[in-house]
């Protein structure tokens, strides 16, 4: 008896437990778990666009690229490890990964994404679109004129299994960037949007500003074309600076905050390897300029001293409050650049007003960096002076601090004239930057073998 | 019912005898076994004290009643009880104990086999290897136990992680660390990743607490771990913790010892330059690259803030007190443990009970750095029909850990000390009276690591509980079902806290984290078995396994603090939160088949079927088997008891086991926007009032599949000489491939990473153990367990296109990467320009920027591999002397290979501290070449090279003539090339990490029964890290710059490893 009662229970445990198992088995194993609950499959442009933004202003003109070349240009000057490492013409493609690795992993895919959901058949938003295209060509922009060939038409395609895209030449990344400012325009222009622009940290939505960004960085790119197309860029960037800023309320800046601090000021706080350039000071200190202050702090004697290239003048001057504050905000383009691009244009067409769009640069930079017009020390030390190619340069360089400019200038215009920083490793200033070793390692077969003493193609 | 009634007829009968005989009477006899006489046996009346040994001729003679029971026994023997019968002769033939063999170890799933039928490599751990080691985490403990195993301990700090392998990784960027198993339950191990800054967490295992441990059997391949399915791919550790089982009456047990730590070596620094460049005193500067300490003296200014002697001047200059070097490493002190523990325990045929309490306090080496715990552990089981037993498990650990910043990081304490100029005095205060900092750069620069142990804290508490039920319910001999469910769960919460004026958080800064994990696990089984005939039997398991886990964390920050010193997530104009959730679910069901042929012939068979939640649905099972063969040659007749080869076993087996994906992997989505590139902490959302999410940089993969480990092993188990000396040898092959990784690829594609399942890998070796007693008599025996492993674990293939991937613990450079055709975790960075042979460039062109006579670094390479950082072998061996009721025994370890990137001499060279940089002084002749008249010969030295260049193209060409150039190393040539900062290549750094270590030493005397309370105290003293003979010129190079992770093989200011000392006592009442 007492076994037949064993074997019911028996068979009924087994029966119950497999029973279990298999009614348990689809529960358990629920698919639907494997959807990450902290990260979202879907966003709205408006979201996108500041992180893109932030981006830019972070990696491009904030504190990585810009910091390198400013070094290379004498407006800072690399005075302890890897700033020192630099200060010498030591960039490796590891150093340069990290703005890589951002410019087209962050910036450029978040791009890419706005501007194929504000195109959705039903959704098409164009000014939305032609932000994205603004910024698209700003970065390839300033990107381009640092690394010189870089993959584009192929690129950003990874979900469509291309891991590997071929490296366009400058020249098709040129027309690209012309291309895309030309349809931000009309994008731009076009008022049937169903979502309007928002997000916008840079110009709070005001889609004439936009236009107006559009049209300075096509002047910027064309007429860094000027030893590759003559006197026809000087002529198609002085059309485009027409349409381009009308004053310092156009520049084009990235804001930066209290949680959000300015790159350089991190860079100062957080390694503060860096300190300001002997030629840029010298420069500024010899003329009274009044924005030497606002450039550079008083070093531990109270003076603006610069460190001499390679030099490691460790209690030099550091950066100012100008670039370096916590809320300095960074800048991808400004209105005194566009009238440096004009006196330039004017100057090298013979063309009258090169005179006073050299003045109102400066002016406008000084105003910029001053908050004051120093009509007085403007009056005395720069109108009037007789314009050349070296002056213009010169005053865009000072005017250009803390952007990715003079570097650009320099290389197509040697000015100013800068000696090799003592300890040098190589004879002379890079002429650009290296390709990233992500790049080297995983796209080994199409990124040109290149070492930074080769010109990048408008500079051939 | 038969069985029943002859015992209890035997106990009458028994009852009988004694009542009928019992009187005293003289038994002499002679103890021998099958080789001759056996001396020194012990002969006892069993239930009493009274007792003798035989003589050199085996012969006994006592006083027993009739009826009594004689006990015979000796080392090696199996005991032998024989009751006094009606002759006053009883001569004894013993028989060796084979209980070694007959050893039942605890395999997957919780079957417990013996050990002579296994198909595969286990070893086993006892309680008593562990309970003297001086180790917080039980990990440490298992280190030099056994083969195939490598453990690092990632610092000395207290409470510091630990990184645990067997047989090498199996994984390219997944966990290789192996399931950790207690009591039937998979518990979480995981966690004390710290990356290159920050501070040394804790592995999880700490939260065990090693004296509740009974035993460990490792099981390291894949047959041995393969029903535990998708989780089997890295090994498992399979704890078993004390129980009242086996016991007849209570039992307390005291445990109580102090310990004192101390840091182990230290590299070395100059001592005789001051702070300065150039040769020139300068206070605040960042190198002690200034004139020699020799030539200095104070000028006694008392209103020079950072030093109460005032600036140095030239001797004559000042105020006659000498310049002096100090030495940074005063700031370490003797740190202090102690751990004190109860265990109440008992049991009877119808239950078990086992209570334990402990709690440990360690304070470490650093100043401040502690760690804590407190556990308690009840475990019970009881019968509650003859069918059903039931029993239940349980622990609480509370840890608690406070730990001080290391690694790369301006608030590290080595790399404030390493950095801190030759003559500034770091205890001279840290702090002025306005809440300012004090430090070597006149406040710049890093932080004051007196600063730092003060005023920067990082507080981590853990509330843990694990448990769970087990029952059986045996319906017959035949078939019995056991099942075996509980949970881990945790919570982790840390503070990490900046005062104001740290330089790495100038403004102060709070975040506060508090996570919750839990994981649940199922087993039901059902177990058969059936014996066919007396040479055949089989078992048969059937079961199922459910298994979940989830965690969910919570991180709030505040930089920059309003108030000082009270942090409180509100005093901040900017705080930030976050949070984090993770889930995933496996279910399986396996069988285990094991038939057994006559005492010699084993098999067994293993399946599992697995689904998983992470896995894509289409393709979210796959199917693990094993085969296992235990062949005991020695039970062939005519082999059978030989007198030189007592036990014969071959085994071998194969099996397929697997990995699984980590959720959320199969798709694309959107993360809350931060970015950084590397210089500075970066930017992140809220932002401009605004959110802000951007597309992840890894692409998921929808068609992802299992990973996959095909194993198989060899081995023999050999014993001579009545198991008096053994060898173990395994042949072990492991092939790991679809491997799951984010393979890394063109940021221009738009992403960084794809998931894939791209890689391969292997490791495959031998692991040899020798155990072997030279000496064996009844008062002293000497017992020598050795082990050898040696095996490759190379990775055979990447992504396609891809020949390296970054692994997490590395720099920009260099990097520890896995990469194709070389052994996993090789260190990639800059090398020096070579000529084809590989030998160094010197440089020898007076006309370009390089110095002449100095090597040049190749940054037009890139990066390339500089250094394996896997051992070639590694050893151990342990020797155990037993003298009466003393015993001693010590632990030699031994690690041949292997690469460390010494990141902190290498920086140090930089800043003129490192002991190198104190060779520095070279005078020149006016034509600019040395001046060997002035220079002392001692700094003079020539580069290992041939003569060459760089072209313009940035390529090096050799001349080919073997270079002579003499050179001194001076500060020029170290804030050159001869540094990290410089522009030195990573390659100049690398160093050979062996070592062979006193890693354990222990004695310890066991008082013979001091009184009926207290029924057994030992007392012991033991050391770890004694000693430690190494080419290795940084810290211990037992060590992680990162922590438990797959990057090894980094030092950066590491914080340095400790030597031990423990005093114990452990009572029995």
């Amino acid at each position: 008896m007492k076994n037949i009662y064993k074997l019911i229970l028996k068979n009924l445990v087994l029966v119950l437990s497999l029973l279990l198992i298999t009614t348990s088995c689809s529960d358990w194993i629920d698919h639907d778990l494997n959807v990450d609950p902290d990260s979202p499959a879907n966003v709205p442009m408006d979201l996108l666009l500041p992180s893109v933004q932030q981006a830019m202003g972070y990696h491009l003109v904030g504190n990585n690229t810009v910091r390198t070349n400013n070094i290379w240009m004498q407006q800072f000057d690399g005075v302890d490890r890897q700033s020192y490492t630099e200060a010498r013409y030591q960039l490796t493609p590891a150093d340069v990964n990290n703005v890589w690795n951002s410019i087209y992993a962050e910036i450029f895919i978040n791009l890419h994404i706005i501007i194929e959901k504000g195109s959705v058949e039903g959704l098409k938003s164009p000014n939305f679109v032609g932000v994205a295209q603004v910024l698209e060509a700003t970065t390839l922009g300033i990107a381009t004129d640092l690394f010189g060939d870089m993959p584009y038409t192929e690129a950003l395609d990874g979900s469509n299994n291309v891991l590997k895209p071929k490296y366009d030449t400058q020249q098709v990344v040129y027309d690209n960037i012309f291309m895309l400012l030309d349809n931000a325009v009309t994008n731009l222009n076009n008022t049937s949007n169903v979502l309007n622009v928002k997000g916008d940290v840079i110009y709070n939505s005001n889609i004439s500003k936009w236009k107006k960004a559009a049209n300075s960085i096509k002047a910027r790119h064309l007429l860094q074309l000027s030893k590759k197309n003559g006197n026809a860029a000087y002529t198609a960037a002085l059309a485009a600076v027409a349409n381009g800023f009308t004053s310092n309320d156009d520049d084009f800046l990235v804001p930066w905050e209290v949680a959000n601090k300015n790159p350089i000021n991190q860079f100062m706080t957080q390694r503060g390897d860096i300190r300001m350039g002997a030629t840029l000071v010298n420069m500024l200190a010899s003329n009274s300029d009044p924005r030497l202050p606002f450039y550079a702090e008083k070093d531990g004697d109270g003076n603006y001293v610069g460190s001499i290239p390679g030099s490691q003048n460790a209690s030099a001057s550091k950066p100012g409050k100008y670039n370096a504050a916590e809320t300095s905000k960074s800048i991808l383009m400004s209105y005194s650049e566009l009238k440096f691009i004009e006196a330039e244009c004017r100057f090298v067409l013979g063309l009258a007003g090169a005179q006073e769009a050299y003045e109102a640069a400066v002016a406008a930079s000084v105003l910029k960096v001053t908050g004051a017009a120093n009509t007085a020390w403007l009056a005395s030390n720069i109108n009037g002076v007789p314009v050349t190619l070296k002056n213009i340069i010169e005053q865009k360089y000072i005017a250009g601090y803390s952007t990715n400019q003079p570097y650009a200038d320099y290389r197509r215009t040697g000015f100013p004239a800068l000696s090799v920083a003592i300890g040098a490793v190589i004879p002379a200033i890079p002429t650009r930057f290296p390709y990233a070793q992500d790049e080297l390692d995983y796209n080994t077969a199409n990124v040109p073998s290149v070492t930074i003493s080769e010109k990048v193609w408008w500079n051939q | 019912m038969k069985t029943k009634l002859n015992g209890f007829l035997t106990l009458l009968l028994a009852l009988m005898v004694q009542i009928t005989f019992a009187q005293e009477k003289t038994v002499t006899g002679k103890v021998s076994d099958a080789s001759g006489p056996l001396p020194g046996v012990t002969v006892i009346i069993k239930g009493t004290k009274t007792g003798t040994q035989t003589d050199f001729d085996g012969k006994y003679s006592i006083r027993a009643n009739t009826g009594a029971v004689l006990q015979f026994s000796f080392v090696g023997m199996k005991t032998v009880s024989q009751a006094v019968g009606a002759s006053n002769i009883m001569n004894i033939v013993m028989q060796e104990d084979a209980e070694s063999l007959e050893e039942v170890v605890i395999t997957a799933v919780g079957i417990s086999r013996k050990e002579k039928e296994l198909g595969y490599s286990v070893q086993t751990v006892k309680a008593e290897d562990i309970r003297t080691k001086p180790n917080a985490d039980v990990v440490n403990s298992l280190a030099g136990a056994t083969s195939g195993v490598s453990i690092t301990s990632s610092a000395g700090d207290a409470g510091a992680s630990t990184f645990m392998t067997i047989r090498g990784s199996a994984s390219i960027t997944g966990n290789n660390q192996p399931l950790f198993i207690v009591n039937g339950l998979p518990i979480i191990t995981g966690g004390g990743y710290s990356g290159v800054a920050g501070v040394n967490t804790s592995s999880r295992s700490i939260d065990i607490n090693p004296d509740d441990i009974a035993s460990v059997s490792v099981l390291k391949g894949g047959a041995a771990t393969a029903l535990y399915g998708v989780r089997a791919a890295n090994g498992a550790v399979i704890i078993t913790t004390k129980s009242g089982k086996n016991l007849t009456a209570r039992k307390i047990e005291f445990n109580s010892s102090v310990g004192f730590s101390q840091v182990s070596q230290l590299p070395a620094m100059q001592k005789k330059y001051a702070q300065g460049n150039n040769g020139v005193w300068a206070g605040g500067s960042a190198f002690s690259y200034g004139p020699k300490i020799s030539s200095l003296e104070y000028d006694g200014d008392e209103t020079y803030k950072w030093d109460p002697n005032g600036r140095l001047v030239a001797t004559g200059a000042g105020n006659g007190t000498p310049a002096k070097y100090y030495d940074p490493y005063e700031f370490f002190q003797t740190g202090a443990t102690t751990n004190n523990g109860l265990s109440i325990s008992n049991g009877n045929e119808n239950g078990s009970f086992f209570f334990s309490l402990s709690n440990l306090d360690q304070e470490g080496i650093v100043p401040n750095n502690q760690f804590g715990r407190t556990t308690v552990r009840l475990n019970a089981t009881t019968k509650l029909s003859e069918m059903i037993n039931f029993g239940v498990d349980m622990a609480y650990t509370n840890s608690r850990a406070v730990q001080i910043q290391k690694g790369s990081n301006v608030s590290g304490v080595m790399l404030g000390l390493l950095r801190t100029a030759t003559t500034f005095d770091n205890s001279a205060g840290y702090e002025f009276p306005d809440g300012t900092q004090r430090n070597y750069r006149n406040g710049g620069g890093y932080d004051n690591p007196y600063w730092v142990s003060n005023n920067v804290k990082f507080e981590e508490d853990v509330n843990r509980f694990t448990g769970g039920v087990n029952f059986n319910i045996k319906f017959s001999d035949f078939f019995n079902i056991g099942y075996n469910g509980g949970v881990d769960w945790y919570s982790r919460r840390y503070i990490d806290q900046y005062k104001i004026g740290s330089r790495g958080n100038p403004l102060g800064y709070l975040g506060e984290f508090q996570s919750y994990s839990r994981t649940f696990n199922s087993d039901l089984l059902f177990n058969f078995q059936k014996e066919f005939s007396e040479d055949f039997n089989a078992k048969l398991t059937l079961g199922n396994n459910f298994y979940g886990s989830f965690s969910k964390n919570l991180f709030g920050d505040a930089d920059g603090l309003s108030i000082p010193d009270f942090y409180q997530l509100s005093n901040s104009a900017t705080n930030t939160t976050s949070s984090g959730e993770s889930q995933q679910r496996t279910m399986a069901v396996f069988a285990d088949l094991q038939l057994a042929y006559k005492n010699m012939l084993f098999l067994g068979l293993t399946g599992r079927n697995d689904w998983a939640t992470t896995m894509p649905e289409a393709n979210d099972d796959a199917f693990y088997p094993s085969a296992s063969l235990g062949f005991i040659f020695t039970e062939i007749e005519g082999l059978k008891n030989n007198s030189i080869l007592s036990f014969g076993k071959l085994r071998g087996s194969v099996a397929r086991t697997a990995n699984i994906a980590g959720p959320y992997n199969t798709s694309n989505y959107y993360n809350a926007t931060s970015t950084a590139d590397g210089w500075t902490s970066g930017v992140n959302f809220p932002y401009a009032g605004q959110t802000g999410f951007q597309v992840t940089s890894g692409l998921g993969n929808p068609d992802l599949k299992h990973e996959t480990q095909d194993s198989w092993e060899i081995g023999t188990d050999l014993r001579f000489f009545k198991n008096r000396f053994g060898v173990d040898f395994t042949y072990f092959s492991n092939k790991n491939t679809d491997l799951l990784m984010s393979v890394p690829i063109a940021p221009s594609s738009g992403f960084t990473s794809v998931f894939l399942n791209a890689a391969s890998m292997e490791s495959k070796g031998i692991e040899i153990s020798v155990t072997a007693s030279p000496v064996k008599n009844e008062n002293f025996t000497w017992d020598i367990l050795a082990n050898f492993t040696k095996f490759t674990n190379k990775v055979t293939s990447l992504a396609e296109g891809v020949d390296n991937i970054s692994l997490p613990g590395g720099f920009t450079v260099p990097q520890v990467r896995a990469v194709v055709g070389r052994e996993y975790g090789s260190v990639f960075g800059e090398d020096w320009y070579r000529d084809e042979n590989g030998r160094v460039l010197i440089n020898d062109d007076p006309t370009d920027s390089y110095r002449d006579g100095y090597p040049m670094t190749n940054s037009k390479q890139g990066l390339v591999a500089i250094g394996d950082t896997k051992p070639d072998w590694t050893a151990n061996m342990t020797n155990t002397f037993n003298y009466k009721n003393l015993s001693f025994s010590f632990l030699i370890d031994v690690k041949s290979g292997g690469m460390m990137y010494n990141g902190t001499a290498f920086a140090m060279n930089y800043f003129g501290t490192s002991e190198r940089t104190g060779n520095r002084e070279v005078y020149y002749t006016p034509q600019g070449t040395i001046d060997f008249s002035t220079t002392p010969a001692g700094n003079i030295k020539v580069f290992d090279g041939v003569y060459g260049h760089v072209d313009a193209n940035g390529n090096g060409v050799s001349s080919g003539v073997t270079n002579v150039t003499p050179i001194v190393e001076d500060q020029r040539w170290f804030q050159g090339q001869g540094s990290n900062f410089g522009g030195g290549p990573s390659v100049a750094a690398m160093e050979d990490a062996s070592w062979v270590r006193l890693r354990d030493i222990s004695i310890s005397y066991t008082f013979p029964k001091i009184s009926e309370t207290i029924k057994d105290l030992n007392i012991y003293v033991s050391g770890k890290n004694l000693w430690i003979d190494t080419p290795y010129s940084g810290v211990d190079p037992e060590t992680s710059l990162s922590g438990a992770g797959n990057g090894q093989g980094m030092d950066y200011f590491n914080s340095p490893g400790s030597k031990s000392y423990v005093v114990g006592v452990k009572m029995t009442f």
